[in-house]
């Protein structure tokens, strides 16, 4: 589903990532993990097309993403749910607007968008807080509201960037539930995240960077760490 | 787009001073311009009335036979570069005189209708013929003297009357032209400075809905209607409150200038003659909305990826 192939991406003299190669099949939950600065981001930014990676190729559903046009890339990041580290939600419209947008961004009919709303906040647990702006939300609501609006346009491939670090354990640990949840659902969810606890509770397979460079691809035994 | 629509609305709400500041430009520019737009009309229908009045006197000698003056006209009539040939008698002669002087009933007294010659009275399509044709028509066996009309002040007169007249249309025109350019042109650079500024404030949205796959149409939309509002509403009051004034002064305008028609006469006409200029600035106001909202826009747009 998802390639990268040795991909490199070179910000002047700084290496964010350095000849990154991983395959993630479709329905797989994966973490990405290093210290800040280790490229996770970047790898994120890469995927939707923010930044163009310096060599090597990225290739998402048999598309190569570094070649796609410039008018093309709206289709690929309305086809990825990102979920960003600093939330990106809209300010200035409530929760369920924020995921409304996302529908008339993706161009579904708008008889649909009130009930596709109420069910992914539902699933995230914020009907309560549908009619609130971004602004009169706890970080966990954010996090989730942020969820919601990835989920709602009904992406193949999540990528959440850092879903716990503004989060306390707690919060955090509900936000990793729903992700896997999510990909209990047959979605492929690919999380960033340097919280070692969440890496060994749920016995996914790990991507770890270290200075740009992928140093270890595992995948620990779900039975041990659940233990 | 219904959705881009309502969103323009709230964009306008949230800012009001913005968008009243850009609706009081644009009314302005169009309410001058409706104004430039209905005298370059009127002083064009001035020009025209001039023009096309009787304008040649062919003063026809007394010894001319009736078949001799019927030849004459209709030759003038068959003529391209004549028309509205009438031939005026003796007898019609002296009524106009009569008239004319009917306050004074001693100069009405020492004439007779026998020191009027008969007449034949025309006009030319363009002026630029006149001389030519008076040439040949003073060349005529039966025609005494040919002249301009006498109306209003002589040959020289009417000549002069008409160049000047052609003149003030001319410089109207072009006045008119650069001052509607100049307020043309001041709201498209208040459009674009207000819509540029909306940008500015929408710059962290423009990139968040950049980022989740938003197209550059989706993006745009709501601020391209938005100046397509302030244009509307700004086009429209401004031909209103012309219209208005327009409408109030049309009883005195009409009777100032008595017979020549400055504006269309009949209501129907008049309505549809302010209207056809709605529909034009409406065209124009649009056309510099997008331009305006398409400029600031673009700019703004080649900062976000």
């Amino acid at each position: 589903m998802l390639e990268f192939k040795e991909v490199s991406k070179i910000f002047g003299e700084i290496e964010a990532l350095r000849d990154v190669s991983f395959e993630v099949e479709p329905g797989e939950l994966v973490f990405i993990t290093g210290a800040s600065g280790a490229g996770k981001t970047t790898l994120l930014r890469l995927l939707i097309r923010e930044f163009m990676p310096t060599s090597g190729e990225i290739i998402l559903d048999e598309v190569v993403v570094n070649k796609l046009r410039r008018k093309e890339i709206p289709k690929l990041r309305q086809n990825i749910g990102s979920v960003f580290q600093d939330y990106k939600l809209l300010s200035e419209r409530t929760v369920f607007e924020n995921a409304e947008t996302a529908l008339a961004i993706k161009g579904v009919q708008k008889s649909e968008w009130e009930e596709r709303v109420n069910e992914v906040l539902k699933l995230v647990g914020l009907e309560e807080r549908a009619n609130l702006f971004p602004s009169q939300l706890s970080g966990g609501e954010l996090q989730r509201a942020a969820l919601a609006r990835a989920l709602v346009v009904n992406p193949k491939l999540i990528f959440a960037d850092e879903p716990t670090g503004n989060l306390d354990l707690e919060t955090g640990e509900e936000i990793m539930k729903l992700l896997a949840k999510i990909k209990d659902e047959g979605k492929t969810v690919l999380v960033a995240t340097h919280n070692k606890e969440f890496l060994e509770k749920y016995g996914a397979r790990i991507l770890k960077l270290e200075k740009g460079k992928l140093v270890d691809d595992s995948k620990p035994k779900k039975k041990e760490k659940k233990e | 787009m219904i959705q881009h629509i309502k969103k323009s609305f709230s964009y306008m709400r949230r800012s009001p001073f913005q968008a009243l500041a850009a609706i009081s430009v644009l009314a302005m520019a169009f309410f001058v311009t409706t104004l430039l737009i209905v005298v370059m009309y009127s002083s064009e229908q001035i020009l025209r009335y001039f023009e096309t009045r009787p304008q040649v006197i062919a003063f026809i000698k007394d010894e001319a036979g009736d078949t001799e003056i019927e030849a004459l006209k209709s030759k003038l009539e068959n003529d391209s570069r004549v028309k509205s040939v009438a031939f005026v008698t003796k007898e019609e002669a002296l009524g106009i005189y009569e008239k004319s002087t009917a306050d004074n009933p001693l100069l009405k007294e020492l004439v007779s209708p026998s020191i009027f010659p008969a007449s034949i009275e025309f006009s030319v399509v363009d002026l630029n013929f006149v001389q030519d044709v008076i040439g040949e028509v003073a060349k005529e066996e039966i025609v005494q003297s040919v002249d301009f009309t006498a109306n209003i002040g002589g040959s020289g007169e009417l000549g002069n009357a008409i160049e000047r007249l052609k003149k003030i249309t001319f410089y109207v025109r072009v006045a008119g032209l650069v001052v509607v350019s100049a307020m043309l042109l001041t709201s498209f650079l208040v459009l674009a400075v207000v819509i540029g500024m909306r940008m500015i404030v929408r710059r962290p949205e423009v990139e968040n809905l950049s980022l989740i796959g938003a197209t550059g149409w989706f993006i745009r939309a709501p601020i391209v209607f938005e100046a397509i509002n302030y244009a509307v509403i700004g086009v429209f009051t401004g031909w209103l409150m012309a219209s208005v004034m327009i409408m109030y002064a049309t009883p005195y305008v009409l009777t100032y200038f008595g017979e020549i028609q400055v504006f269309p006469k009949e209501s129907a006409m008049f309505f549809a003659f302010l209207g056809i200029i709605l529909g034009m600035e409406l065209v124009v106001g649009i056309i510099i909305s997008l331009l305006g909202s398409v400029v600031a826009v673009s700019r703004s747009l080649r900062m976000v990826k």
